[in-house]
């Protein structure tokens, strides 16, 4: 496959470089995303038996398919259950893999042959989303970056925007001895204050929480300089606490005076390669009207599923959905999620992820029965 | 035609506000606005009625009016059957064909025979519930039933209140129905045609909805009872009988989990069909929200079919199955639920050769995973089955230890010399039903449902000791 894969890589990145600050809405760039997403789907159904018996499954082949849109979603737990990789995964240069917060044993592995084409597709619509209006800012980490956990695409991507985008000033407020070291931030938050440069908070959405009740219980609240903004990921699932995300832009105002504009959620996951994105600061910085959606860059595409029968729901109707992304060549190119959205036509809006089902009865799921006995 | 259709049943002369209607085609169904002091009026009336009427009446008569009525149900014209056959469908989704049959077989185990067979199992003499009997050491024995039952009804099972409504009749207790939002309905109809056949006798029952736990007169309605008989989940049980203070008997049907187990003799070539055929009633019978219905099934290597074939056999009959009586439609959490466990097994089947998922190529329908070596994994329900190859039955039952406390039925098919020493492995892992595969949603008259009595845990044995006896002879004037 070696030849084959890096004429694949190849022919990527000139798809990335070339449409860099494009996105995934725009629809004359559809015929050659389309050729280069089949291809990416060839490469894969001969590369992995693994994926092959998955297509073959549901009768989809590169004979039958010829529209990305009918290249099968691999459901995501594929990466937990087997290796999807086409090219020998002794020799890939970085595996991601998730935290496999129900089960240490059976984390889900992504493993990048080469990190060029997953930093070329970070890199850009960062800046398009993040930092629009800027060069340079400084950035404050509240999350691991790569030098404490060289397994997390979070790490990774924390530390590629920091390289590419941080001023002299930014600094990482996480460390593998000390962990989250809150009171370094308020300091450092308390300078950028007196010195009134913007900064950019960046963090897996929980860490805010953490960092939120801290200063809640110190009596601390920030007067962030204009232009600051708050950049949060992976949201508010499977944490102990219920907390909601209106709550938590309510209180990015209340503590760090930053408004819900200048607030940017990324969607991302370990079994992609891209990252997508809130349109607010992209929009707000145009001077246009405030976009709430999520998009991707020109290299992804989404479909919504309907979750009873897979195909896809008219547009705009909530269903299960399913991530295009063409950086992801080695693994699955098609990628489906438990999390429900819509469509609309400025992008998506991300409703969370599925809960299972509630017993009408006396019977009984079991996993719903295990949750009962560990609860006891 | 609009019809207005009452979703509650209570004694007359109570007059109770409608507060909510919900639509079911050209059917209304009202529901009540309650408050605690008609609830408390209500409670005080049917304890009143009861001891005017139904305390004195002769348990050979309240036989009969059950009988009465439930043969008035067995007629296909009867007109509330004829209502509850069109309206439960709409309610519960299931399908109308499903409801009509199981409705029918669920009404037959509460004839004349069935009801005996119920007094009879659990009461040495049933007389006891009438007087004072003999008994064999010396003495005497009279039984009471207690004076109001407080039922919390599920919705899973359409019908399933009926049952304990006639337990608490049988034992001459009045009795305060919660019927569950999923399924208000028929209680309502069974109490009305109890009603038809004996005023005074309905006079002695209310059925009504309201939301469990939100209610204050729930909580007054608790310290009223005599006795508090509860279906729902663990949850719910756990937390109505939390509230119990004082020391009555409560009842409480869980969660529970049930199996089926196939042994190689059921798999023979002029077998395997009808041992296919039976297993896949049960999955499909009310979607499998039965406590009684299977969730995975053991089946022994040995056969004429092996365990694989069992599974896609099985995936095949519960096509035909959906295709005459379509599964009901889902809501979100549920899909989500079998998708979410397809996925899960579709992935780890690509690679690993002894897990495979059959499934219904449109939507969740149905799902059939297939384990090629024993273990224990239920099912989000709705026609969800794992099955697990193994090479003997009995080495399957270690797997069964760590859900002990949830076990319930198992639906066996083997061959007569293994089923005692089975049904003893069975037994000793927690289960307490052992039955017939292809019967497995049809508890039976008289059986120990999980493990208990139906009547004799809600009631007070009174003992006239011999010496009393005795005692009283001494002071008859007459004595020599």
């Amino acid at each position: 496959m070696k030849g084959w894969s890096e004429e694949l890589v190849k022919e990527i990145l000139g798809f990335i470089h070339a449409y860099s600050d494009c996105h995934s809405l725009e629809a004359e760039l559809d015929p050659e995303f389309n050729d280069l997403a089949l291809n990416i789907f060839k490469f894969q159904y001969q590369g992995n038996p693994h994926y092959k018996r998955y297509c073959q499954r549901r009768h989809k082949s590169p004979l039958t398919v010829k529209r990305w849109e009918d290249i099968p979603p691999i459901p995501f737990q594929m990466f937990k259950e087997t290796v999807l990789a086409c090219e020998p995964i002794e020799e890939a240069e970085a595996v991601f893999m998730t935290s496999g917060s129900t089960n240490k044993e059976k984390r889900g592995r992504h493993y990048h042959p080469t990190l060029e084409v997953w930093d070329a597709s970070m890199v850009p619509p960062f800046k398009h989303y993040v930092l629009p209006d800027r060069d340079q800012m400084t950035i404050y980490v509240l999350s691991p970056a790569e030098d404490v956990n060289e397994n997390s695409s979070l790490s990774r991507y924390l530390s590629l925007a920091v390289k590419h985008y941080g001023t002299r000033d930014s600094a990482f407020f996480f460390s593998k001895e000390a962990g989250f070291d809150m009171a370094g931030l308020v300091s450092a938050l308390r300078k950028s204050e007196a010195k009134g440069e913007p900064v950019l908070l960046m963090g897996a959405t929980f860490a805010y929480v953490h960092f939120l009740d801290y200063c809640r219980a110190e009596g601390l609240a920030f007067n962030l300089p204009d232009s600051s903004r708050i950049f949060d990921t992976g949201g508010l699932k499977g944490q102990a606490r219920e907390v909601t995300m209106e709550e938590l832009y309510s209180w990015f105002k209340d503590y760090f005076s930053i408004e819900r504009e200048l607030s940017i959620n990324m969607y991302g996951m370990t079994e992609l390669s891209s990252q997508l994105y809130d349109r607010t600061i992209a929009t707000k910085v145009k001077g246009g009207q405030v976009c709430m959606e999520k998009i991707g860059p020109a290299w992804t595409r989404l479909q919504v599923l309907n979750p009873d029968t897979l195909n896809p729901v008219s547009f705009g109707e909530t269903g299960l959905l399913a991530h295009y992304d063409l950086a992801n060549w080695n693994s699955a190119v098609a990628v489906l999620t438990e999390d429900l959205g819509y469509q609309t036509k400025n992008g998506f809006v991300l409703l969370g992820r599925t809960k299972g089902s509630e017993a009408r009865g006396c019977s009984i799921a079991i996993d719903e029965m295990l949750a009962e006995q560990t609860s006891r | 035609m609009e019809q207005h259709i009452l979703a509650y049943f209570v004694p007359k002369g109570i007059c109770i506000d409608i507060h909510e209607e919900h639509t079911f085609g050209e059917y209304i169904l009202e529901f009540p606005n309650l408050s605690s002091a008609q609830v408390m009026e209500l409670s005080t009336r049917l304890r009143l009625n009861r001891g005017k009427y139904l305390a004195n009446l002769k348990t050979e008569r309240i036989v009969e009016i059950i009988d009465k009525t439930i043969q008035l149900w067995l007629n296909p014209q009867y007109p509330l059957r004829k209502l509850a056959e069109t309206l439960l469908p709409m309610i519960t989704a299931y399908d109308a064909e499903i409801v009509r049959l199981e409705l029918k077989r669920f009404l037959r185990g509460f004839r004349k025979k069935d009801l005996y067979r119920f007094l009879d199992e659990e009461f040495d003499n049933p007389g006891m519930l009438d007087n004072f009997r003999p008994r064999k050491s010396g003495g005497f024995t009279r039984v009471y039933g207690p004076e109001l039952i407080l039922h919390f009804f599920s919705g899973n099972v359409p019908g399933l209140p009926i049952w304990s409504m006639i337990m608490g009749l049988l034992l001459k207790s009045a009795g305060i129905g919660k019927t569950s939002s999923a399924e208000p309905l028929m209680a309502v109809l069974f109490a009305q045609s109890l009603a038809e056949v004996d005023e005074n006798l309905a006079e002695c029952l209310a059925v009504l909805p309201w939301k469990g736990g939100s209610a204050q007169f729930e909580d007054l309605l608790l310290e009223r009872a005599d006795a508090v008989v509860i279906y729902g989940s663990s949850q719910t049980v756990e937390k109505i009988k939390n509230k119990v203070r004082q020391p009555i008997p409560v009842l409480g049907y869980g969660h529970k989990i049930s199996f089926a187990a196939v042994g190689q003799e059921a798999l023979t070539a002029d077998r395997y069909q009808d041992t296919v055929h039976r297993l896949a009633n049960d999955v499909s019978v009310y979607d499998q929200q039965s406590c009684l219905s299977p969730q995975l099934v053991f089946v022994e290597r040995g056969g004429v079919i092996s365990p694989r074939q069992f599974a896609q056999l099985l995936a095949s009959e519960l096509d035909r199955y959906e295709k005459r009586r379509p599964r009901a439609k889902l809501g979100d959490a549920e899909i989500h639920a079998i998708r979410s466990l397809r996925n899960r097994y579709e992935a780890m089947a690509i690679s690993n050769s002894e897990i495979d998922v059959y499934a219904s190529g449109g939507g969740t329908e149905w799902t059939v995973v297939y384990h090629g070596r024993p273990g224990f994994e239920g099912s989000p329900l709705n026609r969800t089955i794992q099955v697990f190859a193994c090479q003997c039955l009995e080495e399957a039952l270690s797997h069964l230890r760590p859900y002990r406390s949830y076990l319930q039925s198992a639906g066996i098919a083997v061959a007569p010399e293994r089923l005692e020493a089975l049904a003893h492995c069975l037994a000793q892992e927690g289960v307490s039903r052992i039955t017939a595969i292809g019967q497995m949603t049809l508890g039976v008259a008289g059986w120990h449902h999980d493990a208990r009595f139906n009547l004799a845990d809600l009631v007070r044995f009174v003992d006239i000791e011999r010496s009393a006896e005795q005692l009283a002879e001494l002071y008859d004037p007459d004595v020599e």
